[in-house]
């Protein structure tokens, strides 16, 4: 299986999306469930509820950029490429950074989300400072999404 | 810039402290500093009808329908506030009866309801419930027990002194009717419980039970009928007189907040004590003049040591943006307000992001009709103008760029797109991001200089700006040269100034080494600005996805109609996504790479004494 340059390039985009779209959606539930908790009690924060726990959304939707240009770079979506096994290779490699951040930094940024929700329920006036402390975490999942970019787009 | 602030002092008669108050609330010039040893107000009844009226607003709420996103509070004149209307008190007390009158009729529904549920079972009874009572030598009791423990009790009751009559049978359930001697009771108890059979007390003294069953199923069909009745009637008042009710509220609440205004007071006289725009002090004293003859007010400048509430003036065009530094921290009195250096590089960088004219013409046109049609107040109105105003740049860049709606329709005016050049746009961000950071430096070195610390500036600022350019030019060959030596001239200050502060010859030169450390902040907060590159990257290309999706099922006449729900559907979720992510990141750039070099915050906002308003809007005369 291994020994089709293409497959191995597929490989990574679906890791990427994978990886990415599991850490998002991990993420989104812990601020969710956070969430709901200061809803259930302060029904008029579900406006600021709602852009914490969309926070650590956009991991999945950064491993699915990944995937998409994968798949465009290698034809995947007109005709396909015949790619060499270590071109395979390159373009899996160049996807990891972003699937495993993805997944990683998902959850992370969940987790500092579900407490900023937290400091807002007790003080609503706070949610800037809860936005901007879940942010700081996304800053490594942007950074490892350039790195797999400028990396499929100079193989 | 930060409105410089007079404190006040107001003396007036004990007698015209509401008067004062509620000039002072309708002007909302001054944030009132109570005194924790002062007096509260007399009226102690307003308190009390704001907590009853809000108490029916909650309940009122229940038979609303729901407020549309369009709906707007309702429109109060200023002039007519202080007027309670004495409809509406009458309408709250006839609403709070209604609601009295529902809660009876709810709770003897449930108390009839357990009546029928316990005596459904007994209705074939046909002892009268006053016949059921113990005699001298025997015992009455009605129990109800599983239908599987029956054949036992049948079994074993037959040895005892007790007979029995089985009144009804159910799925899971007999009730049985006991007769027995006293002498046999424990016995019988003792059976009873071995067959867990539970003892039933009837709810009835007299009369057949199966009388009893219908009455109160009579009963419960009225009262039923009544409470739907009281529910139909509130749920008019609700759709009529919420609007009354609230205001009436607001009313209620004004009147409970001025009298909780604690002021220290002498026999005849009350102190008032704040703070006020001192561009507003004339304004003050003819407020206070309409409302009484005899006052005195003085004021003077704050002291160094006095924590002063910071009110800002702008430009209306930068007032809309001192939302976002509210956010982080306010500035102090005597902090330099950066809303006027922030406000156009939010402008810029908010735009590099979305970075897509057609996305950009979206924010335009749905933003605009949101503000037409919600005509919202305060920060949320603030917050809508910053991204009105931030569209015109995401349509500024997006032509630059070449990005309509994740397409190249027209050549970048830049001549390359992040696509086919991602390294150049990269950058193009970095430059930017040197830009902002220098512009909050040199922001830096003028207070440095206004506040007489000329050499920090030039060892802390100056310095480092110079490494910087310094190995910018590096790369651009005809300054390649000059580069090097100007980097080499700025670290060599760093190197011998950043230790200045620390004692002895060993603490000087640590500092010194330390400072050049902080090489690697400067250069991780110029990367932070790829997050430009990466956010317009990705609204492009799930733009660019979205558009491909759409043109695969183009075939045929449904297929043109599924188009265009992707285009539409994709672009909207994009636009959003964008939004959010633009929103938040130009936020993070502002407060951490660039308010980092210069602003540090920490003030109170002033909150002058004013009426507070959640459903209406107060129209002024």
């Amino acid at each position: 299986m291994f020994d089709s340059g293409l497959v191995i390039a597929i490989f990574g985009a679906t890791l990427c999306a994978l990886l990415g779209g599991c850490g998002s959606a991990l993420g989104v539930m812990y601020a969710g469930k956070a969430a709901a908790g200061v809803v259930s009690e302060k029904p008029d924060l579900f406006g600021k509820m709602l852009v914490l726990q969309a926070l650590p959304g956009t991991q999945g939707i950064y491993g699915f950029l990944i995937a998409i240009l994968v798949m465009v770079n290698t034809g995947l979506l007109g005709d396909p490429v015949e790619l060499t096994v270590a071109q395979g290779w390159s373009y899996f490699f160049a996807t990891l950074p972003m699937a495993i951040v993805g997944l990683i930094s998902g959850i992370a940024q969940g987790k500092t989300a579900a407490a900023a929700i937290h400091m807002t329920g007790k003080q609503p006036d706070a949610s800037g400072k809860g936005i901007t402390m879940t942010a700081l975490v996304e800053t490594y999942a942007i950074l490892a999404l350039l790195t797999s970019i400028l990396l499929i787009f100079s193989l | 810039m930060i409105a410089p602030m007079k404190k006040v002092s107001i003396v007036c008669m004990r007698e015209d402290r509401e008067k004062v108050l509620k000039a002072l609330q309708h002007s909302a010039l001054m944030m009132i500093e109570v005194s924790d040893t002062g007096v509260m107000g007399d009226d102690r009844e307003s308190g009390e009808h704001q907590r009853r009226v809000e108490q029916l607003l909650r309940e009122l709420n229940k038979y609303k329908e729901k407020k549309g996103l369009f709906a707007q509070p309702t429109e109060v004149n200023e002039s007519s506030f202080d007027t309670l209307s004495d409809d509406t008190i009458s309408l709250c007390n006839s609403i709070e009866n209604l609601i009295k009158k529902r809660d009876e009729l709810v709770s003897e529904e449930a108390s009839l309801q357990s009546i029928t549920d316990t005596l459904r079972d007994w209705a074939e009874l046909k002892a009268l419930a006053q016949d059921l009572k113990q005699t001298e030598s025997t015992d009455v009791m009605t129990v109800r027990l599983p239908v599987a423990k029956y054949p036992l009790l049948e079994e074993r009751i037959a040895d005892l002194d007790a007979s029995f009559e089985k009144v009804s049978v159910n799925e899971k359930t007999v009730q049985l009717l006991i007769v027995c001697m006293k002498e046999a009771c424990h016995s019988l108890r003792a059976l009873l419980s071995e067959c867990e059979a539970e003892e039933i007390k009837l709810p009835i003294v007299s009369g057949k039970i199966a009388d009893k069953l219908s009455e109160t199923n009579k009963r419960l069909l009225e009262v039923s009928d009544e409470k739907n009745a009281i529910n139909e009637q509130l749920e008019a008042s609700a759709k009529s007189s919420t609007a009354d009710v609230e205001t009436l509220f607001e009313q209620y609440r004004a009147s409970a907040d001025r009298a909780e205004v604690r002021l220290s007071e002498t026999v005849e006289t009350v102190f008032i004590e704040g703070w006020v725009r001192a561009d507003c002090m004339d304004k003050l004293k003819s407020t206070i003049e309409e409302a009484t003859p005899i006052f005195d007010v003085e004021s003077r400048d704050p002291k160094e040591d006095e924590e002063v509430p910071t009110s800002l003036q702008n430009s209306k065009l930068v007032s809309q943006f001192e939302g976002i530094t509210e956010m982080f921290n306010p500035p102090k009195y005597n902090d330099y307000d950066p809303n006027a250096v922030m406000a156009p590089w939010y402008w810029i960088i908010f735009g590099m992001m979305m970075g897509d004219a057609g996305y950009g013409l979206m924010m335009a046109v749905l933003i605009f009709l949101g503000k037409k049609l919600m005509k919202p107040r305060g920060g949320t109105a603030k917050l809508m103008n910053v991204l009105l105003y931030s569209s015109v740049t995401t349509i500024f860049f997006g032509i630059l760029f070449g990005s309509y709606f994740g397409e190249e329709l027209f050549p970048p005016l830049i001549g390359f797109t992040s696509m086919s050049d991602p390294i150049k746009m990269l950058i193009l961000t970095l430059v930017v991001g040197v830009l902002h950071i220098f512009t909050g430096m040199i922001t830096k070195i003028v207070l440095n200089v206004r506040s007489g610390n000329v050499l920090d500036a030039i060892f802390d600022q100056v310095s480092w700006m110079m490494i910087i350019a310094g190995l910018g030019m590096i790369f651009i060959p005809p300054l390649s040269k000059v580069g090097p030596i100007i980097a080499i001239i700025g670290a060599l200050i760093v190197l011998f100034t950043a230790g200045r502060a620390k004692k002895g010859i060993v603490g000087k030169i640590t500092g010194g080494l330390g400072g050049l450390y902080n090489i690697t902040s400067y250069l991780s907060d110029i990367l932070s600005y790829s997050r430009i590159l990466a956010l317009g990257l990705a609204t492009g290309v799930v733009g660019y996805v979205m558009n491909m999706l759409a043109g695969m099922v183009q075939n045929g006449v449904i297929g043109f109609i599924l188009s265009l729900l992707i285009y539409i559907v994709g672009h909207v979720f994009n636009l959003v996504l964008g939004l959010l992510s633009a929103y938040v990141h130009s936020c993070r750039l502002q407060y951490i790479e660039f308010y980092g070099k210069f602003y540090e915050g920490g003030g109170t906002v002033f909150k002058p004494f004013g009426i507070r308003t959640n459903y209406i809007n107060i129209k002024k005369d």
